[in-house]
């Protein structure tokens, strides 16, 4: 093959995108739209004004990355409930097998996407920061 | 032997054996539901349905039905297997499934057999259960709506525990298993229906929520509390040890605990352990490096004989050899002991006169063998309760006849067809010769005794001691102690406990020797189901009398060693991990020795009333943190490893033993397996025994006996004090030592101390449950709760003496009889 035959091609296709829509997003001024399914910071779900979760210990069990915190409490009604609830981000890795594995529905991944944060111990999610906002 | 067919495999089987016991002992497995191996065959849950070829194809329940020649068995036949699933779905019917919520969940039989089975629809319909959930007791939670009804608890209540607190109340779909009068549970907190529940209708609530099953790491240990040395399963998690796990395989209790080593493990991890050494400056105990402590200690070993030492018998054998070795060899001292000095008595003065063996002569298997048994004091019970449901079984399923005698009634006099002969305080060492001169009166003796040394003497002096006399003396009838001497003597094998410990100083070396005079005389020891069981309090009692820490060639003893310290003939007092501010009698001649003593190093778990008093605190090691071997009452020498690592700042007694050898110029062994090997040189019984051979199970020590009579004396009878009541101090069941203080299910059963009273005693002093009253003695008084109880005969009461408020040794000054006064 001529030698300047790749180059040509190659500088065809960039002219082709010369009058294409751009793909480049101009973050953070333009924002993404997530996929509904995309697997993103976790939130805890509520319901009667209080988490959902039961504290059954089956997401802490079935994390491969083992980066989920669970410890549990028995409220006044002697109802099991989850005291420390806590994922460290900067180990999680995305999966969404807790969401899996939850029998009561309790944990969801939501489409935010910016974890970025100055301090290491800011990666660790506790139950307030994860709970469902109203 | 019966030869039949299980699923087309020939197999054998014994005679006794059900289908079920065929099957497992052949490796064929067949699910169950409500069959434990250590209770009776039931048959309430038809999970074990096997087909039976002679019975037509019916289905049968293999846990109860015995094997016979030739049968031919199927164990899964599509037809079982769908029997299988309809007795899962019924039972699922009205199960609430809360299984995320339920700690039985990773270990409930229930969720396994649906696992396997698949039973994941169902065909019925039906409400849930809706019984209220019983949380009246810090301990068990009892929620019926996940029951099975397999009545597993309302059955090892009654058949191993004896206490019958649960049972099957109401009928048809009602049923349920409920308390006296369907009230709340209040029992003696065993643990064992936990235990053995298969669902989550039982539940530890120290344990509650705390970890799933899953996430536990089990380490096998040995119980840390009474010298039964039953054998633990800990679950671990976080270096925390969270619960005790039953291991229905374990130790020859098969996994059976008491409610100190099911519920009392919270002292491993409790916030109160202390965690660094601690030094006093200017009065106050300030904390300290490991450096500076120990060159303090270490300095002030220089002293020789100036310095004496207490050890707990809670130590590990290898530590006490240790610390012996330090005493002994580095120091230069021969003035150390345990137990308080008295309490080991009876071992190394009693059994070691009279059997040449400062052991007993039988082991806690042989009470399951004998046909009669007697026990001294109804406090066997609440010292050794594992011991005491060997009992419960031994008469309830194997006929041994039990007589009991006590200065009280207590739980075992409630087994069917016990005879208790409750006797005044004080008198039986005169009743023991009692029956022993009924036995030579009535020629019941072997007829080897009389060739025995110091037959003679003992017929001799047991001419004072004839029945009417001591019956007029003990409150007892001359007939009943007559008929136990020839019940006693015509038994095939028989068996007698009593316990000892620190509370029991009326069981003394001429208690032990009494005791031991009936099985020589008539030549019931050293044979299978015979022999005497002194039951000793620690959990390592017996190790520390092997060991040989305790006074000997001229060392003082315990309570000669405290009266040194106060006339300063002792300087140094090193304490490691006793508390005899509270479990040694007369608090105030305790207290004064402490004070007095120039120096007193105390190593400990906890600050404790005594180490509080130290110069020097050095926090050490719980048995969870450590390994080497303890010896049970019954001297059975097991092996345990740390289920848990130590804390940065605490080192086991064994390293403080030996960096202070180093310190004084010695040299150590290397290990605790180092120093077991020198042990099981130099120990008599322990030849051949390793920390590797004992890795598995435990092994019996042997014991070489050369009988002997001795004149037992018996003390001068109590004279009863108008006004006044005998107390007799002891153990109480939910207590051992002082220790069992720091455990939480012990304290949420049995906070403080208490004073029983008999109903006549507590009707003519006004007194009424729970009454606070003051309890004065001539040494001085203290005030307790009062119990009412019928077991207590009239001018008698009982105190636990475990109790560090409100102390029963203010009262008590070491006679096993005080006389006090009662007041509101
Ligand atoms: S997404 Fe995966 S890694 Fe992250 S917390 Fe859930 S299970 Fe763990
Ligand atoms: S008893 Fe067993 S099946 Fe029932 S809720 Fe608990 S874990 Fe689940
Ligand atoms: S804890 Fe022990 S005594 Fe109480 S009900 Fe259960 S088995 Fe019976
Ligand atoms: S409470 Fe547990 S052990 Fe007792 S009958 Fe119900 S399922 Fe069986
Ligand atoms: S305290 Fe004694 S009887 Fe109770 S579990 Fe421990 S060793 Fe066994
Ligand atoms: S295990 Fe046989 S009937 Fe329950």
């Amino acid at each position: 093959m001529n030698p300047i035959t790749p180059i040509i091609n190659g500088m065809a296709i960039t002219l082709k995108h010369m009058f294409l829509k751009p793909v480049t997003l101009q973050y953070p001024t333009e924002r993404p739209k997530v996929a509904a399914r995309f697997r993103g910071l976790h939130a805890l779900n509520v319901s009667h004004d209080k988490a959902k979760c039961v504290a059954c210990y089956l997401c802490p069990t079935v994390c491969p990355a083992k980066c989920i915190t669970v410890e549990a409490g028995e409220d006044a009604n002697h109802d099991k409930f989850a005291t420390v609830y806590e994922i460290d981000m900067l180990r999680c890795i995305f999966c969404g097998y807790c969401v899996e594995a939850c029998p009561v529905d309790a944990v969801r991944m939501t489409g935010e996407f910016e974890l970025a944060n100055y301090k290491r111990q800011d990666f660790i999610y506790s139950k307030e920061r994860l709970l469902e906002k109203k | 032997m019966v030869n039949l067919t299980i699923d087309d495999k020939q197999v054998t089987a014994p005679k006794t054996a059900t289908i079920y016991d065929a099957a497992k002992l052949n490796g064929i497995k067949i699910p169950i539901l409500c069959h434990d191996k250590k209770l009776k065959p039931f048959g309430a849950c038809r999970m074990c349905l096997v087909e039976v070829e002679q019975m037509k194809g019916r289905q049968i329940p293999a846990c109860t039905t015995p094997v016979t020649e030739g049968m031919i068995i199927r164990t899964s036949t599509p037809d079982i297997v769908k029997a299988r699933k309809m007795v899962l779905e019924l039972l699922l019917l009205n199960h609430p499934l809360d299984c995320p919520v339920c700690d039985k969940s990773g270990d409930c039989d229930l969720q396994n057999l649906t696992y396997e089975y698949k039973v994941n629809s169902n065909r019925f319909k039906d409400e849930k259960f809706n019984h209220e959930i019983d949380y009246n007791n810090p301990l068990i939670e009892r929620d019926m709506n996940r029951c099975v009804l397999c009545g597993k608890c309302a059955r090892i209540c009654d058949e191993i525990v004896s206490f019958g607190a649960l049972t099957f109340i109401d009928r048809g779909i009602e049923t349920k298993i409920g308390c006296e009068f369907d009230d709340a549970l209040n029992c003696e907190f065993c643990g064992s229906c936990i235990s053995v529940c298969p669902v989550g209708s039982l539940l530890a609530r120290p344990f509650k929520h705390k970890a799933r099953f899953w996430a536990l790491t089990k380490h096998t240990s040995v119980c840390g509390f009474c010298g039964t040395g039953c054998n633990l399963t800990l679950g671990v998690k976080d270096n925390k040890v969270l619960t005790t796990i039953y291991d229905e395989n374990q130790g020859f209790h098969k996994g059976q605990l008491c409610v100190r080593g099911r519920f009392g493990y919270q002292f491993i991890n409790s916030t109160k352990r202390l965690t660094t050494p601690l030094v006093k400056k200017n009065n106050r105990l300030v904390e300290a490096s490991w450096d500076e402590a120990l060159e303090i200690v270490a300095a002030r070993l220089k002293g020789g004989s100036d310095v004496a030492a207490l050890a707990t018998p809670r130590l590990t054998n290898e530590e006490l050899a240790l610390f012996k070795k330090l005493l002994l060899d580095n120091v230069g001292t021969k003035n150390f002991d345990h137990a308080a000095g008295y309490a080991h008595a009876a071992l190394t003065e009693g059994f070691a006169r009279s059997f040449g063996a400062s052991a007993s002569s039988a082991t806690i298997p042989d009470i399951q063998k004998c046909d009669f048994l007697l026990v001294i004091k109804t406090d066997a019970y609440e010292t050794h309760p594992v011991v005491g449901f060997e009992i419960n079984m031994a008469v309830k399923n194997n006929g041994v006849k039990l007589s009991i005698l006590s200065d009280k009634k207590g739980k075992l006099s409630k087994l069917p067809d016990a005879v208790t002969l409750v006797h005044r305080p004080g008198s039986e060492v005169a009743v023991l010769n009692a029956i022993a001169k009924t036995i030579l009166d009535e020629k019941l003796a072997d007829g080897s005794a009389a060739s025995l040394s110091g037959y003679a003497e003992l017929e001799q002096a047991l001419a004072a001691f004839d029945a009417d006399t001591v019956a007029a003396q003990s409150g007892l009838a001359a007939a009943d102690i007559k008929k136990l001497a020839a019940e006693y003597a015509a038994a095939g094998k028989a068996l007698i406990l009593f316990p000892s410990g620190q509370p029991y100083t009326g069981h003394t070396a001429e208690l032990a020797s009494a005791v031991a005079n009936l099985a020589i005389l008539t030549g019931k020891y050293g044979k299978e189901g015979c022999g005497v069981l002194c039951l000793s309090e620690k959990n390592n009692s017996q190790g520390a009398v092997d060991m040989g820490f305790f006074a000997q060639d001229g060392g003082m003893n315990g309570l000669e060693i405290l009266e040194a310290c106060t006339n300063g003939g002792v300087k140094t007092l090193f304490i490691a991990g006793e508390n005899p501010l509270t479990s040694y009698p007369d608090r105030t001649k305790v207290k004064a020795a402490l004070e007095a003593v120039e120096f007193l190093v105390v190593s400990e778990l906890f600050l404790t009333e005594t180490a509080a008093m130290a110069d020097v605190v050095l926090p050490v090691c719980s048995f969870a943190e450590k390994e080497g071997t303890f010896t049970s009452t019954d001297r059975r020498v097991q092996f345990f490893k740390p289920a848990i690592r130590k804390g940065a700042q605490t080192k086991t007694d064994f390293d403080v033993f030996s960096s202070l050898i180093k310190r004084l110029g010695g040299q150590a062994p290397a290990s605790p397996a180092a120093q077991f090997a020198e042990i099981a040189a130099g120990t008599a019984g322990y030849q051949g025994l390793s920390h590797v051979s004992l890795r598995n199970d435990g092994a019996f020590a042997a014991v070489a006996m050369t009988p002997a009579l001795v004149v037992p004396k018996a003390a001068a009878p109590i004279v009863a004090e108008q006004g006044k009541l005998a107390l007799v101090v002891g153990s109480a069941l939910y207590h051992s030592g002082t220790l069992s203080q720091y455990g939480e299910g012990p304290m949420h059963v049995c906070p403080e101390g208490y004073i029983e009273v008999s109903r006549s005693d507590a009707a003519a002093g006004k007194i009424a449950e729970n009454d606070l009253v003051t309890v004065s003695s001539a040494t001085g008084s203290v005030q307790l709760k009062a119990k009412v109880s019928l077991r207590i005969p009239a001018g008698v009461a009982f105190a636990p003496y475990h109790f560090s408020e409100a102390p029963v040794n203010t009262i008590w000054a070491g006679q096993p009889v005080t006389m006090v006064t009662v007041s509101k």
